[in-house]
């Protein structure tokens, strides 16, 4: 009885849960509407702050980029949303489905983000501002992106030599100041990148990072400069110098158009896209997220980059796991208590909060590949693991075993090499398996230090095209794949391991 | 050719050998005898270096093998080794098992130690085994394969420990017949056993060991017919006994049962005899039930058999009281079935304990 109580409860409670994140109560008229509903706003932004302060009833939920921003409004998951004006008129031209409520609600000056102790770059920006402000170049600039709507670069020559300029950038902003078009960056803020390169006759670099990460990559020297349409405020002056503002953007608030009261009715063509058949919608999913600007490529690249991290990063964890192995079954008590330690740090932390402490912390100031910093995380990781996989496989096998094989003449090393091992390996392949696989899929993380693996392609997919469900469902596919070729390899490793199914395979072939 | 000195060895506190002095000749079959824990397997495995002696000397050939500089694993393959648990490689076949010595440690070809491998086989009658892996043998099976791996190496000597304790009662004579055959091809061998009439018919000398030293030494009928020193004599006799110890009314009697079938199988007594043996015993339990949460109750046969006499002796403790005197017992129905059964009834006390010998009657 009270089981089915249970039950019905629990129905209710779903169904609850579809109706709040469905639709609201009572549709808005005006800002003041807001006061106790849900907002969206960016992670860090100068929105959060203003959101915080202006709505101390509402509850403000934090998004990492303008793409969940926008999800989030469309599926109901916040009433409204604070995004920056140029971004959102662009955005709207897309989504017939949002609209903004009310005026602006207040602007602020943008610039370029430099590392306190870099005034030399900062001032040579500065004075290329004032230069291309006097010759009209910015003029064209603000007409071409913002007033134009134009999605297409402007050629600019590039230069190959150079002192390097690695810039920070945040490549699902969304235009018009920066986003990836046909695999190719683009946007107001790529041209005023590309053209400061050839102006200071420097070779430029861009490091894709979340907004989040852009002040900590500064003060790092991840990054000489941070190009993220950042606001200047007085708290971030704290931590990093501005150039001279650029820009001067309005932050507006958005909701979904059936949401606002509006004179108007709702238009029709809406209701048209409602009817469209599933099987038609998947198809047109496939089209706008995979073939229009062959953004096929976009996946292929990450596809490359993730199996490349994760395999990598195995032939490491294991090289590393064998030697912590060695150290902590090793009589030597400052060996073990080294390995001890070790295996307790990197099971005992985060992979997320590791990768991010070795890429600004331990490599700060160092110019290096990503890619590297990945794998020797997800490496050092993977070690700890496995070192205690590789321990327990050993210590399985009977002592007599290596007896025998000493008893025989073997020296302790060979007996290891020729006895013990291959029968380790035997035992412990089923576990090293799951923890590879499980590897795999830990390097869905590797966008946060500005790699651009799978899961970051698909965010950059979504960003342009705002659909939710296929581009994730794609990736889920796509790491499930991988997971699956890859451990069909490792069973055929087995097979190999194991001497009896390998004599059914000499047998059968 | 092996000689052994003053040779010690000790974990932590625990003095297990304390003085061996022995040699032995090229040729010789020597079983080492004793009982438990007196640490025979340590001695062998002390000759071969599997467990480092504290002290001593051990020389080979004139060669001292504790000498830091000598190249122990070079010396091991003069001397195998056949383990109790077997310890075959469990990833090799049978054949593997036995060419990766040769192989890896000789220098021999693949194509010979083959060769080689497969007679030896022939000679353990496993040669269809060959592409067979450890889990797929008998027990038996597998020691004849270990023998043949040792084999396989070429050795001088072969060190057995206890090689058919891990065995099936069934299968014992299968792996002890090819030893048998070995110590016939002249194979000098140094054997741990427990199986007495092998140890007696294959060997050229027994060591007896006990109080962590070679306790007595001899031809096999000097240390089993007429053994010298007191702790031989014992052992030797208690060879032919078995004990039981009962210490709560919760005892095990379908195990105490199954132990005194099997020695009264060991010692090939009758059927008729085994019955009424155990007919003497469960009415003897039957007496002494109600006093079990209280005393403790050692139940011990011995049979000898030049005498052919199967002596059965109930120990127990608590107050002097013979548990047979007819006065105290409630009916007299337990006392005739045990006064059927046997020839004599004497009850004594010794070292503060009750002590009932009977001697069963022949049949």
């Amino acid at each position: 009885m009270l089981n089915l109580c249970m039950k019905y409860r629990l129905l209710f409670f779903v169904a609850g849960c579809l109706l709040c994140s469905g639709f609201i109560s009572k549709p808005l008229s005006s800002l003041d509407d807001l006061k106790d509903k849900r907002i969206g706003v960016l992670m860090g932004s100068v929105h959060d702050r203003y959101a915080n302060k202006k709505y101390p009833h509402a509850s403000i939920l934090q998004y990492k980029s303008p793409s969940d921003l926008v999800l989030g409004v469309k599926s109901g998951k916040v009433d409204a949303a604070i995004y920056s004006y140029d971004e959102l008129m662009q955005l709207l031209s897309n989504h017939e489905d949002l609209g903004i409520l009310g005026d602006a609600l207040f602007s602020t000056p943008i610039g370029i983000g430099f590392h306190r102790d870099n005034n030399e770059l900062r001032t040579e920006f500065n004075r290329f501002l004032k230069h291309i402000r006097s010759n009209g170049q910015y003029d064209t600039m603000i007409r071409h992106w913002m007033t134009g709507r134009a999605v297409d670069m402007p050629a600019i020559q590039k230069s190959a030599t150079g002192k390097p300029l690695v810039v920070g950038i945040v490549s699902d902003n969304g235009l018009p100041f920066n986003v990836v078009i046909n695999n190719q960056l683009v946007g107001f803020d790529i041209e005023l990148l590309e053209r400061f390169a050839l102006y200071s006759g420097r070779q430029i670099t861009y490091r894709d990072l979340e907004f989040s990460n852009q002040i900590a990559a500064l003060e790092s020297k991840k990054i000489d400069m941070s190009a993220a349409v950042m606001s200047i405020t007085e708290e971030r002056k704290k931590q990093i110098a501005f150039s001279d503002p650029y820009y001067e953007q309005d932050a507006n608030m958005f909701a979904l158009k059936k949401n606002i009261v509006v004179k108007t009715v709702a238009s029709t063509t809406a209701k048209k896209k409602e009817s469209i058949s599933f099987f038609a919608g998947v198809i047109n999913s496939f089209q706008s997220n995979i073939v229009q600007e062959n953004r096929y490529l976009l996946i292929l690249e990450g596809l490359k980059t993730t199996v490349i991290i994760s395999i990598l990063s195995t032939l490491f964890g294991t090289l590393l796991g064998s030697v912590v192995c060695f150290m902590r079954m090793s009589s030597n008590v400052i060996l073990n208590l080294l390995a001890k330690t070790y295996i307790a740090i990197l099971r005992g932390t985060p992979v997320l909060v590791f990768l991010m402490l070795i890429f600004y912390v331990v490599f700060a100031s160092v110019n290096i590949d990503p890619v590297f910093v990945s794998v020797i995380a997800f490496g050092m990781n993977f070690a700890a693991y496995v070192s205690e996989i590789f321990r327990s496989g050993i210590e399985s096998i009977d002592k007599g075993q290596s007896e025998a094989g000493i008893a025989m003449g073997f020296t302790k090393v060979n007996t290891f090499l020729f006895i013990v091992l291959p029968q380790t390996v035997q035992r412990i392949l089923p576990v090293y398996k799951g923890e590879f696989i499980s590897l795999v899929k830990m390097t869905s993380i590797v966008g946060y230090i500005a790699v651009q693996d799978l899961t970051k392609a698909s965010d950059i997919i979504r960003s342009r095209t705002f659909d939710a469900f296929f581009p994730l469902i794609m990736v889920a596919v796509f790491y499930f794949l991988i997971s699956w070729f890859l451990m069909l390899l490792m069973e055929y490793a087995e097979r190999l391991a194991n001497p009896k199914l390998k004599r059914k395979i000499i047998i059968t072939a | 050719m092996i000689k052994i000195e003053h040779l010690s060895k000790r974990f932590g506190n625990l003095e297990v050998l304390k003085d061996v002095t022995v040699e032995i000749k090229t040729g010789e079959v020597i079983s080492i005898i004793g009982p438990s824990g007196t640490g025979k397997s340590t001695f062998l495995r002390c000759i071969n270096l599997l467990d480092r002696p504290s002290g001593g000397s051990i020389r080979i050939d004139g060669v001292d093998i504790l000498d830091p500089k000598s190249d122990v694993p070079k010396v091991r393959q003069k001397m195998n080794m056949v383990f109790q648990s077997f310890n075959l490689f469990f990833h090799l076949s049978v054949m593997d098992n036995l060419t990766i010595g040769p192989i890896k440690l000789l220098g021999m070809s693949k194509q010979d130690a083959e060769h080689k491998s497969m007679d030896l086989l022939k000679l353990v009658g496993l040669a269809e085994k060959a592409d067979s892996y450890p889990d797929e043998l008998s027990g038996g099976q597998k020691q004849r394969v270990a023998i043949a791996r040792c084999m396989a190496m070429d050795p001088k000597i072969i060190l057995f420990d206890e090689p058919t304790s891990a065995l099936d009662p069934t299968m014992v004579s299968e792996v002890l017949s090819v030893i048998r055959r070995l110590a016939k091809d002249g194979m000098t061998m140094a054997i741990v056993t427990h199986e007495m009439d092998f140890a007696r018919d294959v060997s050229n000398r027994v060591f007896y060991m006990d109080e962590g030293i070679i306790y007595e030494e001899g031809t096999p009928e000097q240390i089993f017919d007429n053994p010298q020193k007191e702790k031989t004599k014992t052992f030797i006799n208690r060879i032919r006994s078995f004990c039981y110890h009962i210490t709560s009314p919760d005892y095990d009697l379908y195990a105490m049962n199954a132990e005194i079938e099997t020695f009264c199988e060991k010692q090939i007594l009758p059927v008729k005899t085994r019955q009424n043996l155990i007919l003497l015993v469960e009415e003897m339990l039957q007496i002494c039930n109600p006093l079990l949460s209280t005393i403790l109750l050692d139940i011990a046969l011995a049979y000898s058999e030049k005498k052919e006499i199967l002596e059965v002796v109930f120990e127990y403790t608590g107050e002097a009281v013979n548990l047979l005197d007819k006065n105290l017992l409630p009916d007299e129905l337990g006392l005739t079935i045990i006064q059927s059964v046997t020839e004599s009834i004497d009850y004594s006390r010794l070292d503060n304990k009750n002590r009932l010998t009977m001697i069963l009657k022949r049949v």
